[in-house]
């Protein structure tokens, strides 16, 4: 006796009901919350009334040179991390697409890094960055120039802090993007290949009308995603530099969660979140749009 | 000739990636095995990863000066509840979203993919008032909830579900099944790639989770490591050989599970980037 | 769907409007003992230990009541704090570092002790400590120790570059004078580095130590008289000429970083701009090398940090007659000199000071005693300390860093104003 084909909401209803309710209360809710306390002045443990203040939360922060410099921190970071760690990452996944012995074991050390928690990670580098002649990275530095460089305190310089934290943030994530575009090359079928190598392409024609095109959708989540983290960048300025020295280091979150968490200016750090919000939902309507673009 | 000189090539610039990719994590843990006076100054000689006399007494210190034990069951527990949970109700969202016919199900649809452009970040100020005037802090609870529904989770339970093949359900539904007894009998065990999939990448996320522990716990009753190492980092006396036998005790657990379910992990995050 | 919605929307009109209202427990009912949740922050390893044992003993000593500790890291302590009042769990006894006070007290997080504590007890606190510890009038903290900072030294090495070593704060050295011996002393050093300055610590630290440099200089980090202002006292000529000297011994590469905490003990450095409690460690590597000096003299007077870590009892707290026994016995003088012994810090009642070997009238570190007088700066007893503390920290990175002092003084104090105006000037709240 086959049931018949029937409205199924009850049901239905109650296998998404938890995730509803959890998305509704933890995501949806906390997100209307931050546009509502935007425009407050409500601060934490005050025993002044909360007032509604307009858009004078987001002329504040805008108005404020530290904060811009965050903003143009979290800008820098994702011009340059996007492109050098996608690049990066497809060199080794090219590398490691290759019939070759021992890639397995290759493959598993470049993507070690990406089971490593952020804050571990940021307490190693601080060793490794440690200033003067003894500092791992300025000794290997000083050996690669012949003794020609010297040695600098990465994190208390303003000009080395946010590089180095970059520096430490493609050594955490490159394995990440690396798998993700070893399984978009795999994916492209071998007659693709056959078929230039038939029109007479060599190895770069090859690249370049074959993989990359073939890549195109695969590179374009791999920017994206890796844009989106270059915005949530947090732990490791925390760790590792405080947002220093002065705001060279300092990022949009990290300003959010200081206002809200260590200085209770929660309608403050409110208003950045809502910022740092409008900025990702840019960068995906960018991505979707290229994706439509598609063929 | 020239092939095999191309090949030497490969092999120089593969090796020359993996020592530079190893060379932190060797560093860490040969610090952890030398005696903390030792580590610092050696931190730049060839020491650093040649140490030559090597001790434990870091990881004693470590277990005598901290409560390991307790962040280790923390951060395990609350992952395992993250995943276990993630896992149940996404997947059902998924389901009811893929296969069935339910009034509502276009402005669920709807609100899960604009939910996924959201990042938690952009959402933990307000949360982190909310659960504070609720008086909602230092809870296993407070850092397991938040993170249990997750839009990212659904939709690619969603596009899995999608590819299954009816012929099973259909079977099923003949057999007189209803949506949980074809879900529990007949999806959960034929889509067993796309929980391990989803299972990896949400432990993947979740695992290193320092911001929101950060700011809802206070002691160390239910902090999770990646807190713990934050806060013993800037702990007197600053021990280096401490600080780095910490962290190798902190990822050995799950580099042990990452070298045993290699194949999923890296599974797991290629599907996120081909459904992504 | 609308009323999945409108259910929202209301919640988070009710989330907006709530007021983090106090659900006040029902007395301790009378079975078993009473629970004392006590929160302490981390501190060093001899401090912990001892308030651990000293927990157990008076655990022992009332078995009506049973204390739990609970340690905090000290990073973020304020802001743990802030949110553990506003979610309604703050303990019943807190511990926190001297100034944060006010703002608890302006807050209505803390209870006056005038009634819970006996005047003996009360009485026989410092004055130093009674002053840190009331406002508006009434005591609502008592500190078991106050702090002492100077310049810890190896004689030795300042006598080979013939140093004058100061008897007292009245005699220290110049800032002059001591950017000079700085100089003598990295000529006979072999990376140059010859000062510490705890650059490695984090936090309250660099308000306690560096801003008795804008006092020795005749500026500060604010008003001591109302109206309440930072602008015009933390960004003054003074202020910016004084901080400029501390760069410029940074610049010079004087300063050892410090990133093992082993500048001192390691033999790396003649001099460490340090706390008492670095005494029992410092003692255990230098031996009678070990001398103690105050701090340079910018001009208007050496100067010095006071205040430390104590303890009040908070309006959550439903016995506060058990907790104001557990302060008492913290504060009689087996348990002041047992924790002092164990961190070098002054004990924090005179009973304790008169019997202490290390602060008695030959006593090794009696300076911290003589400064507690004359030298010892208060740091400024306002609810806006959180905020001073955190504008002044952020201030001192980045003149630590290189960065142009005047701007970094400034945009703290713009900062400090601007939040002093936000909170009405910080009147208090009936």
């Amino acid at each position: 006796m086959p049931r018949p084909l029937t409205d199924q909401t009850p049901a239905a209803w109650s296998m998404a009901a938890p995730a509803v309710a959890g998305l509704a209360l933890f995501v949806g809710l906390p997100f209307l919350v931050a546009f509502g306390l935007a425009f407050t002045s409500a601060r934490l443990g005050s025993p002044l009334p909360v007032e509604f203040l307009g858009w004078e939360q987001f002329r504040r922060i805008l108005a404020d040179p530290a904060f811009l410099r965050a903003l143009a921190n979290n800008g820098l970071f994702a011009m340059v991390v996007v492109p050098l760690q996608t690049v990066l990452a497809l060199g080794l996944a090219l590398l490691l697409n290759q019939p070759l012995r021992g890639l397995p074991l290759f493959r598993t050390l470049f993507f070690m890094p990406v089971v490593f928690p952020m804050s571990l990670v940021a307490v190693v580098w601080v060793l490794l960055y440690a200033p003067g002649g003894t500092g791992p990275v300025n000794a290997f530095l000083g050996w690669l120039s012949f003794g020609a460089w010297s040695p600098r305190d990465f994190l208390h310089d303003p000009a080395w802090a946010l590089p180095a934290i970059m520096l430490t943030s493609i050594w955490q994530g490159v394995g990440f993007q690396m798998v993700i575009l070893l399984a978009g090359l795999q994916a492209i079928p071998a007659e693709r290949y056959e078929a230039a190598a038939i029109d007479g392409a060599g190895g770069w024609g090859q690249f370049l009308h074959v993989t990359l095109p073939g890549l195109r959708n695969t590179l374009i989540f791999v920017v994206v995603v890796t844009s989106i983290l270059a915005f949530r960048l947090f732990d490791q300025v925390r760790i590792m530099t405080q947002g220093g020295p002065g705001e060279a280091s300092a990022t949009v979150i990290y300003a959010a969660v200081r206002a809200a968490f260590e200085r209770q200016q929660v309608a403050r750090g409110a208003a950045m979140t809502v910022v740092f919000f409008l900025i990702v939902l840019a960068v995906t309507l960018l991505q979707r749009r290229l994706l439509r673009q598609e063929r | 000739m020239a092939h095999s000189l191309r090949r030497a090539i490969r092999y120089l610039l593969l090796a020359a990636a993996a020592a530079l990719m190893v060379a932190p994590v060797a560093i860490m843990v040969v610090g952890a095995l030398k005696p903390d006076a030792r580590v610092l100054p050696e931190a730049g000689t060839l020491q650093a990863l040649f140490p030559g006399r090597l001790t434990l007494e870091n990881f004693a210190d470590v277990l005598g000066r901290t409560r390991f034990g307790l962040f280790l069951f923390n951060s395990l527990f609350i992952n395992a509840a993250i995943v276990a949970l993630g896992l149940a109700v996404n997947s059902l969202a998924g389901y009811a979203l893929a296969r069935l016919r339910w009034r509502g199900r276009g402005v669920v649809l709807a609100g899960v993919l604009a939910l996924l452009v959201i990042p938690f970040e952009a959402i933990a100020v307000p949360l982190f008032w909310q659960v504070t005037l609720l008086g909602w802090r230092d809870t296993y609870l407070v850092q397991i909830l938040p993170f249990t529904a997750n839009a990212f989770a659904i939709y690619l339970f969603y596009t899995f579900f999608l590819e299954l093949p009816r012929e099973l359900e259909e079977a099923a539904r003949v057999d007189g099944a209803g949506p949980w007894r074809t879900y529990l009998a007949v999806v959960v065990p034929n889509a067993r790639p796309a929980f391990a999939s989803v299972a990896v990448l949400t432990f993947l996320t979740q695992w290193g989770a320092f911001l929101w522990p950060l700011m809802v716990t206070s002691g160390p009753a239910v902090r999770p490591l990646p807190v713990a190492i934050a806060t013993f980092f800037t702990q007197p006396p600053l021990q280096w050989g401490d600080i780095l036998a910490f962290g190798v005790m902190m990822v050995a657990p799950v580099l042990l599970l990452f070298l045993l379910f290699q194949g999923w992990f890296v599974r797991g995050v290629a599907a996120s980037g081909i459904k992504g | 769907m609308r009323g999945l919605i409108a259910g929202l929307l209301l919640l988070a009109a009710l989330s907006l409007a709530a007021c983090g209202e106090e659900s006040s427990a029902p007395p301790g009912a009378d079975d078993g003992p009473v629970r004392l949740r006590v929160w302490v922050h981390s501190g060093q390893p001899g401090e912990r230990a001892v308030i651990r044992d000293q927990v157990a003993r008076f655990n022992a000593a009332e078995p009506g009541v049973q204390v739990e500790l609970t340690v905090i890291p000290e990073g973020g302590y304020n802001a743990q704090v802030q949110a553990a009042a506003l979610a309604g769990d703050l303990p019943d006894v807190l511990e926190f570092d001297g100034p944060f006070l006010y703002s608890y007290a302006w807050q209505g997080h803390l209870r006056p002790l005038d009634g819970l504590l006996p005047a003996a007890v009360r009485d026989d606190l410092l004055p130093s400590l009674a002053a840190q510890g009331s406002w508006n009038g009434r005591l609502y903290a008592v500190g078991a120790f106050d702090s002492g900072l100077g310049l810890w030294g190896r004689k030795s090495l300042l006598e080979a570059v013939g140093a004058r070593l100061p008897a007292g704060p009245d005699a220290a050295w110049s800032a002059t004078e001591f950017a000079q011996l700085l100089e003598r002393l990295a000529e006979r050093d072999s990376d140059g580095a010859v000062l510490d300055l705890k650059l490695n610590y984090t936090g309250e630290w660099f308000t306690y130590a560096f801003s008795p440099v804008l006092q020795s200089a005749g500026a500060d980090l604010v008003t001591r008289a109302p109206p309440l202002r930072a602008g015009g006292v933390l960004d003054s000529g003074e202020a910016v000429a004084a901080l400029r000297r501390v760069q410029d011994w940074i610049r010079a590469g004087r300063v050892d970083p410090n990133l093992d905490d082993a500048a001192f003990t390691g033999g790396r450095v003649a001099l460490s701009w340090a706390g008492h409690w670095e005494y029992p460690r410092y003692r255990k590597a230098v031996g009678d090398d070990l001398v103690l000096l105050p701090l340079p003299d910018f001009g208007a007077g050496s100067r010095t940090g006071q205040g430390s870590w104590n303890w009040a009892i908070t309006t959550r707290c439903d016995r506060p007659e058990a907790a104001a026994r557990f302060l008492g016995f913290l504060l009689q003088p087996d348990e002041v000199l047992a924790m002092t012994a164990a961190n070098g810090a002054v004990p924090g009642t005179r009973r304790a000071v008169a019997r202490s070997p290390l602060y008695g009238p030959a006593g090794p570190l009696r300076l911290f005693v003589a400064q507690l007088g004359e030298n010892a700066v208060p740091r400024p007893r306002t609810p806006a300390y959180p905020v001073i503390t955190s504008a002044f920290q952020k201030a001192f990175q980045d003149i630590r860093n290189g960065l142009d002092v005047e701007e970094a003084l400034r945009r703290a104090a713009a900062l400090i104003d601007q939040d002093i105006q936000d909170n009405r000037g910080y009147r208090a709240v009936e």
